[in-house]
């Protein structure tokens, strides 16, 4: 199967099911997301902001809707979830490869059935593998990335897979308890709501996954600091390997 | 004996091989050149990932909003995987050289094998024999669940390769 690869905003994207000009258009809406929000970028309007060389205030309509998407998860977490970082800086890389994502897949929507995208382990996705199975995405063990514990199979409508760990460097994640969880991976009809509560977990305890959990709308697989796996009803028939398993529900 | 213990820097959890490609480029081939994986059209130099030597998170001054350029396409063709050996990019351990090489059968990754580069005329010898069944064991952990994708903490570009996802791709599984 043809896959295309590209850089952005410091990671790699694979897009399966879509041709070079498709892919094209995807990579350039990473681009236009990374050039506006990336704290990587000085001359992004977020790191003008966070310079203080420009007042969010005055910042374009499109940055102050994507600050308050992002205010919106952070009281629907309960604040595991926020994009205020330690330091005061606003932050919002937490939803905005999501929001990438989403629109990519717009995008794709128009020339394919069936496609796949996976931006450095958030994955979104359409239709089926080769068009007659279900698109599966591997969960990798935290202490090793080169193997897989558990296969969330895709089935509309729950397309979206992200995970959010501390096992990858450059991965942040402002905690805001004792560290329970090391990595979460939720499967959610969209993937901004799957990227949002995987990093509510992670940054949360166990108080939080249960709470996160509690109207089934989303599928949750997490590792805890003791390496157990912690699964929601529906995950449990996803984790295939010997890890210790936790129903805690 | 795990890998780790025994091939420490070549397993450590930042460079584990499982392959070693570089995003674009055409991957050197020990098989015949029909069972080549092809990058098809617009693959270029600048697309390498691989050698990204920035900080965590760097956005890569090539990426952010360059329209063209970069993206690289591989396992081409109109849907069929090309069986045969492929050898990815080296990469430098404390050990040395090292090369990683996968070999793909009837659509399915059937070996991944980690060479290290000897001085000697070129000649590629497998590593210990205790490091190199634990990679192929677990790479294949991997195919026999039959995924396209992997989901973990993010990956830098970096890291990326050196990723399961890395591997899937350049097999267009």
């Amino acid at each position: 199967m043809s896959v295309a690869t590209f850089e952005t905003m410091g990671t790699v994207v694979s897009i399966r099911g879509a041709g070079p000009s498709a892919a094209a258009k995807a990579r350039r809406v990473f681009a236009g997301y990374d050039h506006r929000y990336s704290l990587y970028d000085p001359s992004s309007v977020l790191s003008r902001i966070a310079r203080g060389d420009l007042r969010l205030t005055d910042a374009p309509q499109d940055v102050r809707d994507v600050y308050a998407l992002a205010l919106e998860w952070r009281d629907r977490t309960g604040g595991a979830f926020t994009p205020h970082r330690p330091d005061g800086v606003v932050d919002l890389s937490g939803v905005v490869k999501a929001l990438a994502i989403r629109d990519a897949g717009a995008l794709l929507d128009d020339g394919s059935q069936d496609w796949l995208l996976n931006a450095g382990g958030d994955v979104l996705a359409r239709g089926r593998h080769r068009g007659v199975a279900p698109w599966s995405v591997g969960v990798v063990d935290p202490a090793r990335r080169e193997v897989v514990v558990g296969v969330v199979a895709l089935k509309e409508p729950r397309r979206a897979v992200a995970t959010s760990g501390t096992a990858e460097r450059g991965e942040h994640v402002w905690r805001r308890a004792g560290l329970t969880f090391v990595q979460a991976t939720v499967v959610a009809d969209d993937i901004v709501t799957a990227d949002v509560l995987a990093t509510a977990i992670v940054a949360g305890d166990a108080d939080d996954l249960r709470q996160i959990t509690t109207d089934g709308s989303i599928d949750v697989l997490a590792f805890d600091v003791d390496g157990v796996v912690w699964a929601s009803p529906r995950a449990e028939r996803m984790v295939q390997s010997s890890a210790t398993v936790n129903p805690a529900w | 004996m795990r890998a780790r213990v025994v091939a420490g820097g070549i397993v450590s959890s930042a460079a584990i091989l499982v392959i070693g490609w570089q995003i674009g480029a055409q991957p050197e081939l020990t098989a015949s050149p029909q069972q080549a994986t092809t990058s098809d059209g617009s693959s270029s130099g600048s697309g390498s990932a691989g050698t990204s030597t920035g900080g965590s998170g760097t956005t890569g001054g090539s990426s952010t909003g360059s329209p063209s350029g970069g993206t690289g396409t591989s396992a081409g063709g109109s849907g069929s995987v090309k069986d045969g050996t492929f050898a990815g990019q080296t990469a430098q351990t404390q050990y040395g050289p090292v090369q990683v090489q996968i070999t793909v059968s009837g659509g399915k990754l059937i070996d991944v094998a980690a060479l290290q580069l000897t001085n000697d005329g070129g000649r590629s010898v497998q590593i210990s024999q205790q490091a190199a069944p634990v990679l192929r064991q677990e790479a294949l952990q991997a195919q026999s669940a039959k995924v396209q994708a992997v989901s973990g903490a993010t990956y830098t570009s970096e890291g990326y390769v050196t990723s399961l996802q890395s591997a899937l791709d350049q097999a267009g599984l």
